[in-house]
């Protein structure tokens, strides 16, 4: 697409032809006559017939073209506008991307760790409390076991082997959970107040989150929950996992890389 | 295939003589029309016919919301009203939906890859003829129904002609086999135009323009001739099977003989649920180039759009049960077609979030072409959400074939496609005939078109919800329905006068608008290049692509796209 003007030159194109019509036509002829009169079926064959033969001896030896002279068009204007673009970082860019994060083993180590500090205080509290340690067991395990469901407060502190497998169960699935979403938030959040986002308002949020819902998930919980030891707890579990999470260090992600090198079609390249 | 050899004016090989080239009066344009094999004239004459089938299918409609302004009307009788939702329906569908797109296609596909023709020019005019004449048989059923002697009647089925209703026990005389014929017909036509639009694209692109650098306009068609080829014949199968059992006795959709009437609806939808695809790749074809050239952006995550177009016909190919939830069948398959129909929502989803993360930050340009686009998005997206809710088994057992289904649909392809349509004739129209359209005259349509359009629409919704069942032809008073349906009607007005803007604008435009020059969008795809309107062919050297916006790199040499993907 340069602007110099060339000599004419000529171009071949298709010769225009009338067959592709009477091919139609007649093959239109031929499926109408099927509802009106067989005549009109024999004709359109016919006529089907003829333009396929002539379209046939259009194209064959070889197709059938004329020439057509050609002059080259001025080129496109270059554009007077130039552009500068803005760096990953910069004001006004919009793109944020999380170039490093934690590896996903520090969100289950994490989410571990804050699982076993949250269980020990809620068991204190548990002790202090009912002077039983496996009544805040019990409480997080009536939401799937109805005999817990339904016992009263001295039940609740006896010990229960079903409620402390589906304890560990469901407590510790939830923390590894939270662990693996805390590498995942954790590296989108503003990097000068980290320990508060991840020990003191994602707890909080977390807390709220539980303190609208656990009537409808565990309303046995919602009935005998201490709020302030809750979220006490929810805190404890936010420092200990934020502080493992940040410990384990970073790994760098692929998204510098383009969709098909992160896909694995294409190998990355070396500058990327 | 169209020769792409660049000749020297030396060359001694003899001269053929042009076919139907005299121009300058009205039978030597009749002339180059029946005897064109260039993809350009060919594409306009598909966007020509189409225009006029919308025109015709419109006028059908309207006097279905005429007959059902008011409860208990009189103005149509119930067989013309059958008659006229179904040829409606097949109109819209097959006499305007599918030639719009391969229009498109046709003038396009050649000039966005650098091409000098379609592959197979002849097998294009072809296809065009066969799809024009598809539609006078269809509409000569008015006529010769019947048989010639006898007075004609329309087909009156439904466009997707349920059995036992096409059985020749419910459907006398010729007319349902002249719907079945004509798309048959057409069929033809519109497998031979998808073939021609793969090989283009396969084996003509210019030299660089690798499939990673294809506009995503040329991929979406791309996949929407994928989708023909492998829908259409579906279509032409089960209307073979319907031909035989009507006169051969054949027993294939006759339940008392041991046959299926439900058969005939799983192979209706194994084409028509892809069909709603390939209505609606033209769409996203149109809007994926004319939202970043307006935004002054490149697309925003082009593999991703790419990918989620073949996600898109993918998933479409295996949900084609969703319109049958209310036949009965068992749940394992009610689940999965509700899982697979659900599935379409994330790469549509994706679609969404990519035009509209394309437009923020950019530096808008609100013209018409833009201006469609936009109500496009929201239009498109309500779509998607009733969509979603129909999707739903339970949800679809209370409203299908109710109203609200006909809210969903005309969501899709009015709000949809038909916008999307405008704003790509508007966008093209410089670069097909030279000329700008009127600015004006289009914001009139705009307004018009799509208050009319949302207050035909949105209300049949709400009719939906109060039980009020498609395809019936008058309602009782005082069943909450009346308004609704009158406030429907008068939006069909409003619509007609968007349209006759649209049509004003086209023809004002052609004989009193600016001129266009080349570019007139400071567009980056091919067809910007050449002159407008292009010339026979298209360019006259074959251009070489470095990116995916080959006329950005060439106004821009310091700083080419080349260098950053």
């Amino acid at each position: 697409m340069n602007n110099e003007p060339r000599n004419p030159h000529k171009v071949e194109i298709p010769q225009p032809t009338g067959w592709p019509i009477i091919s139609a036509f007649g093959l239109t002829l031929g499926f109408a006559g099927l509802v009106t009169n067989l005549a009109i079926t024999i004709i359109g064959v016919g006529v089907c017939i003829a333009g396929l033969v002539g379209w046939f001896l259009d194209v064959f030896p070889r197709p059938k073209h004329i020439h057509v002279p050609v002059s080259e068009p001025p080129g496109p204007q270059r554009s007077a506008r130039s552009i500068e673009y803005l760096k990953i970082g910069e004001r006004g860019h919009r793109m944020r991307l999380p170039v490093e994060v934690p590896p996903l083993m520090a969100g289950v180590k994490g989410g571990i760790a804050g699982a076993i500090v949250m269980a020990a205080l809620a068991c204190l509290w548990g002790h202090l409390k009912y002077n039983s340690i496996w009544f805040p067991v019990n409480l997080l395990s009536a939401a799937a076991v109805s005999s817990l469901a339904e016992a009263g407060a001295s039940s609740l502190s006896q010990f229960n082997t079903t409620g402390l497998v589906v304890a560990i169960i469901s407590h510790g699935a939830i923390s590894i959970m939270i662990g693996l979403l805390y590498i995942t938030l954790l590296p989108m959040l503003p990097a000068n107040f980290q320990w508060f986002w991840g020990g003191i308002m994602t707890p909080l949020i977390w807390s709220g989150f539980l303190f609208a819902t656990i009537r409808f998930v565990d309303p046995t919980l919602a009935q005998h929950v201490d709020w302030p030891w809750f979220i006490g707890c929810q805190i404890a579990f936010g420092m200990v996992c934020g502080y493992i999470v940040f410990k384990e260090g970073k790994v760098e992600t692929m998204q510098s890389l383009s969709l098909a090198a992160r896909l694995g079609i294409e190998a990355p390249e070396k500058n990327q | 295939m169209a020769n792409d050899t660049i000749f020297n004016a030396n060359d001694q090989r003899p001269e053929l003589e042009p076919v139907g080239y005299e121009t300058g009066s009205l039978t030597g344009v009749f002339q180059e029309l029946v005897f064109t094999v260039d993809h350009k004239k060919l594409g306009l004459m598909y966007i020509g016919s189409a225009l006029l089938f919308f025109v015709v299918a419109g006028l059908l409609a309207s006097l279905m919301r005429i007959q059902l302004a008011i409860p208990g009307n009189t103005f149509l009788p119930p067989d013309v009203f059958n008659q006229s939702f179904t040829m409606h329906g097949t109109t819209m569908v097959f006499l305007v939906g599918m030639p719009m797109a391969f229009g498109f296609a046709n003038y396009l596909v050649p000039l966005m890859i650098g091409a000098r023709d379609m592959a197979f020019p002849r097998l294009n005019a072809f296809g065009f003829w066969v799809f024009f004449f598809s539609g006078f048989l269809l509409y000569f059923s008015y006529i010769g129904a019947p048989g010639l002697y006898a007075a004609g009647s329309a087909p009156d089925v439904g466009w997707f002609a349920y059995s036992p209703l096409t059985s020749s026990a419910f459907s006398r005389g010729h007319s349902t086999d002249y719907w079945t014929l004509s798309l048959m017909l057409g069929g033809i036509g519109s497998v031979a135009t998808a073939i021609n639009i793969l090989v283009t694209v396969f084996c003509l692109r210019c030299p660089g323009m690798t499939l990673g650098k294809l506009p995503v306009f040329v991929w979406c068609m791309l996949v929407m001739a994928f989708l023909v080829i492998l829908a259409v014949p579906c279509l032409s199968a089960c209307q073979i099977m319907i031909t035989l059992d009507r006169y051969l006795g054949a027993k294939f959709f006759d339940t008392q003989a041991g046959g299926d009437a439900v058969l005939w609806q799983h192979f209706f939808w194994i084409f028509g649920h892809p069909e709603v695809y390939i209505l609606i790749m033209p769409a996203f074809a149109i809007t994926s180039e004319i939202i970043p050239v307006f935004s002054r952006k490149p697309i925003f995550g082009y593999p991703v759009m790419v990918a989620a177009v073949i996600s898109i016909a993918f998933i479409s190919l295996g949900v084609w049960a969703h319109h049958m939830f209310c036949v009965g069948m068992v749940s394992l398959a009610n689940a999965f077609f509700v899982t697979s129909t659900l599935l379409v929502a994330i790469p549509t989803g994706i679609k969404i979030f990519n035009w509209l993360a394309t437009m923020h930050g950019g530096k808008l340009r609100f013209e018409l072409p833009l201006i469609f686009c936009i109500a496009f998005l929201f239009q498109f997206l309500i779509a998607g959400l009733t969509g979603v809710m129909l999707a739903v088994a339970p949800f679809d057992w209370q409203l299908s074939d109710s109203y609200f289904v006909v809210a969903h649909f005309h969501y899709i392809l009015i709000g949809g496609l038909l916008f999307t349509i405008f704003a790509g004739i508007y966008y093209w129209y410089p670069k097909a005939l030279g000329k700008m359209p009127h600015f004006k005259l289009g914001l009139y349509h705009f307004a018009f078109f799509t208050i009319g359009f949302h207050l035909t629409f949105l209300p049949q919704h709400f009719l939906g919800f109060l039980g009020m069942p498609r395809r019936i032809y008058t309602y009782q008073a005082e069943r909450g329905w009346d308004e609704w349906n009158l406030i429907s009607t008068i939006g069909v007005a409003f619509q007609a006068v968007g349209i006759v803007f649209f049509v004003a604008n086209l023809i004002y435009s052609f004989r009193r608008g600016k001129k266009a020059g080349d570019d007139p969008w400071d567009a980056w795809s091919l067809e910007w290049t050449t002159t407008s309107p292009p010339p026979e062919y298209n360019f006259a050297t074959l251009p070489v692509v470095k990116s995916r916006r080959p006329l950005w790199d060439a106004k821009h040499p310091d700083d080419p796209d080349w260098k950053h993907e």
